[in-house]
């Protein structure tokens, strides 16, 4: 079993050194030539790779929606794949959704299962916030793109407060194990209810609230990612919408929820599988391992603040909705 | 391996996917079409930009300004979003890096802005004169365009993306590529940490550099 599980990271992490590395091959392209001599080639590095990916994809999404207006057979069918593929760059891309996420996990040690769930419901939450907020802005009430750009606005603000109070209750509760676990390591003291060996019994009660403070914890997780429509969702729809085929526009943005959700997913699985096995690592040696780990969940609840707290600040920026 | 180094490579898988976050998703894409302006004695005086915003973009930006709902945005619906722009773009210095005898031209007020819809996409036009006309002589000139930050991916207009205007007939026009060509995902460490200062100016690898010479 530990065998099989040492494995099964070391794949982990042999498929995300093959994923850097195999990209980098991947990014000779030759666009056509536009001034004179050649046209800017791709930007390479891994991160540039795969916003211009993003790009990409976004500059056939008008013409996909186009298509579908025209009647085109096959054009709806391109539209949802063409809004998949995006939603998978967009999400591997810069973007809080799976720093938080892959943090949260990190921190807490949610089982892979419960990061899957938090990737897919986060992703479909932001799917019907893009939906509600073009619906009720741009075809309600007309609202010009300042007016729905001041509103996005607010809806940040309240996503990212979320995450500064995700973080710090983290913090606090992960702060406070790590002190526990210092001190029993300072004294060479097992601690009371901490490290959860064959011996420890929980009473099904306090385990019962445990769950449930979990599961509105993962609520607020999914609604601090969820709540920011991605703007690339907003941009189409609206674009459908004016081309007067709304159905289309929402296929897109449930198509893109799906690519997101994928991607991140995929993060939140690497993130709870390298914390399964430093878990692993640390149960089979007690002491200083135990108590590097506890630092490491530390860290990953004070990166959560820092996340919420520099998008709240505006110090990080991801997403604009207007260009300047 | 020893387990440390078993951990320290599990938290350094999990750290890896938000080194990006200091990073920026373009969702607009202008076209850009550049004219450097000359006197008559031959001096640099401005800088004139035709920008074209893409189609999904352009629809989103104009949504909700058609005031008389005849189907066509005037000069005068789109007056409000042009100045909007132009205000923010000086605040960016016009994403325009000029550069003459190593130095950086600084420009003054934007004139001549306005903004018309043209085959479904937005086009804005303004000019912005530089603060002290310059003999492009010497050493060369040379222009980029491109928001540090990326959320706008500039790209140089198919046609005739840069022209000089009346320049002396000595000066000639270069382009120079992205020199992101050279990056490796092994120096993206370094970028991410330069990404996340103020001065932050992951937005150049993605551009090019036009260069006048004027010998």
């Amino acid at each position: 079993m530990r065998a099989r599980h040492i494995a099964g990271a070391a794949a982990l992490i042999a498929a995300c050194a093959i994923l850097l590395g195999g990209l980098g091959d991947a990014l000779a392209q030759a666009p056509p030539s536009a001034f004179g001599g050649a046209r800017p080639p791709a930007p390479t590095g891994l991160v540039g790779w795969i916003i211009e990916q993003q790009a990409a994809f976004y500059r056939q999404l008008s013409a996909a929606v186009r298509g579908v207006r025209s009647g085109d057979r096959t054009a709806f069918a391109t539209l949802v794949g063409v809004s998949f593929l995006y939603g998978v760059f967009h999400a591997a891309g810069p973007g809080h959704g799976k720093a938080v996420i892959s943090s949260y996990i990190v921190a807490t040690g949610e089982t892979m299962r419960r990061g899957l769930v938090l990737a897919a419901l986060s992703s479909l939450l932001q799917a019907f916030t893009a939906i509600a907020l073009v619906g009720f802005l741009a075809a309600v009430l007309g609202a010009t793109a300042r007016t729905m750009g001041q509103v996005v606005n607010w809806i940040e603000i309240v996503a990212y407060a979320l995450i500064v109070v995700i973080g710090l209750r983290l913090l606090w509760s992960k702060g406070r194990a790590f002190a526990a676990r210092f001190a029993s390591w300072r004294s060479g003291r097992p601690v009371a209810g901490m490290a959860c060996d064959d011996n420890c019994t929980h009473l099904p009660a306090a385990e019962q609230v445990a769950r449930i403070r979990s599961w509105r914890e993962a609520l607020a997780v999914i609604v601090s990612v969820g709540l920011r429509p991605c703007t690339g969702a907003i941009l189409v729809l609206v674009f459908a919408l004016s081309q007067g085929i709304v159905h289309a526009g929402i296929a897109a943005t449930f198509a893109m929820a799906a690519g997101t959700a994928l991607t991140v997913a995929a993060i939140a699985a690497l993130a709870s599988g390298a914390k399964a096995l430093a878990v692993r690592l640390a149960s089979a040696r007690a002491g200083s391992i135990t108590l590097l780990l506890s630092a490491v969940e530390v860290a990953a609840a004070l990166l959560v603040v820092l996340f919420g707290a520099a998008l709240l600040t505006g110090y990080l920026a991801v997403e604009r909705m207007m260009p300047f | 391996m020893p387990p440390l180094r078993l951990l320290a490579l599990a938290f350094a898988a999990f750290l890896a996917p938000g080194a990006g976050i200091a990073l920026a998703h373009p969702h607009v894409q202008v076209e850009t079409e550049t004219r450097i302006t000359h006197d008559a004695s031959g001096q640099v005086t401005a800088v004139e930009h035709i920008w074209t915003f893409d189609e999904m973009y352009s629809t989103y930006a104009t949504q909700g300004l058609d005031k008389n709902g005849d189907g066509q945005l005037s000069r005068e619906e789109l007056a409000e979003l042009t100045n909007v722009n132009v205000e923010h773009l000086g605040q960016q210095r016009f994403f325009t890096v000029l550069k003459h005898e190593r130095r950086f031209v600084s420009f003054g007020a934007v004139r001549d802005a306005w903004s018309e819809v043209k085959n479904g996409k937005l086009v804005l036009r303004f000019t912005v004169p530089v603060a002290t006309p310059f003999k492009a002589a010497g050493r060369p000139l040379t222009v980029e365009i491109y928001d540090p930050d990326y959320f706008v991916a500039f790209v140089p207009a198919d046609g005739e993306p840069m022209r000089l205007v009346d320049a002396p007939a000595a000066c000639k026009l270069d382009y120079t590529p992205p020199r992101g060509g050279g990056q490796s995902a092994a120096t993206l460490s370094e970028s991410f940490f330069q990404a996340l200062g103020p001065n932050a100016n992951f937005g150049a690898q993605f551009a090019g550099r036009y260069t006048v010479n004027c010998q």
